[in-house]
């Protein structure tokens, strides 16, 4: 199979330990205080890594790469839902939305979340509320990526999972945009 | 013998704390003594009290001293009598 690397380990390494800190946070909650906030405070540093990764990263790393406007991603979805969207060696437009908004909910879920250990914000109801509305809508953006993530495998026939270990891709065929 | 001795162990590990830590009420919520009676007394102490949660038979409160340092504490629920443990009803 011709492959081509697309995720570099900075990419993969974020994705997973991210994932594992927000599990481990979400199962933590309230019963492992000091494990669920050093799940938080792993989640926000990652989350501060990737911005600057997403910077001076490799190609396909970069925000540049693969952060589209709204109006792209809009047609993208609208391809998706009519069945002919096409496959690309980066995040695709609609992949690209989801790795921006996760990112900013990540980061909102980790900030919260100390500003309840602090003095100023310590037991204040609405700092705790916030808290809880952002993890859930962290949880629905996971599974709203995962879902696009199977799809998208599913409709390419390539296993997007695999590559987010391997960081390996099948190389562009003529209808494939790098 | 030897396994006694670490049951032994065992059970003072798991024990030891909640006893040194006092523990929640395992009475019915109605014997209770109301937030307010709490809050007031620790108003008397100089806290300003942001929230008192019922953890099973306990109060869980958050509050801040004087000096606008966070305090976490739990009570007991039916006798107010402080606890070690600020988490000791959730657990």
């Amino acid at each position: 199979m011709d492959a081509v690397r697309v995720w570099d380990p900075v990419v993969r390494g974020f994705h997973w330990t991210l994932v594992t800190s927000f599990a481990v946070a979400w199962f933590t909650s309230g019963t492992m205080e000091a494990v669920h906030h050093w799940a938080g405070y792993a989640a926000g540093s990652l989350v501060a890594l990737r911005l600057v990764w997403g910077v001076v990263g490799t190609p396909y790393a970069r925000f540049s790469q693969f952060v589209r406007d709204p109006a792209t991603v809009l047609r993208y979805l609208s391809a998706i839902l009519k069945g002919h969207e096409a496959r690309y060696i980066g995040h695709n437009p609609a992949g690209g939305a989801m790795v921006v908004v996760l990112i900013a909910a990540m980061g909102l879920a980790a900030l919260t979340g100390w500003l309840m250990t602090t003095d100023t914000y310590f037991g204040v109801p609405w700092v705790e509320a916030a808290h809880g509305l952002v993890v859930h809508v962290v949880l629905l953006l996971v599974i709203v990526h995962v879902a696009g993530v199977a799809l998208a495998s599913f409709r390419h026939c390539e296993n997007l999972v695999r590559a987010m270990f391997t960081g390996r891709k099948r190389k562009a065929g003529p209808a494939d945009i790098d | 013998m030897y396994r006694t001795l670490v049951l032994a162990a065992l059970a003072g590990m798991i024990a030891g704390p909640a006893l040194a830590a006092g523990s929640c009420s395992t009475a019915e919520k109605s014997k209770f003594q109301p937030k307010a009676t709490l809050e007031a007394q620790l108003k008397g102490e100089g806290l300003t009290v942001r929230q008192i949660k019922t953890e099973k038979g306990c109060y869980e409160v958050y509050a801040v001293d004087k000096a606008g340092k966070k305090v976490n504490v739990a009570y007991n629920a039916e006798t107010l009598e402080k606890l070690d443990n600020a988490e000791a009803g959730e657990n």
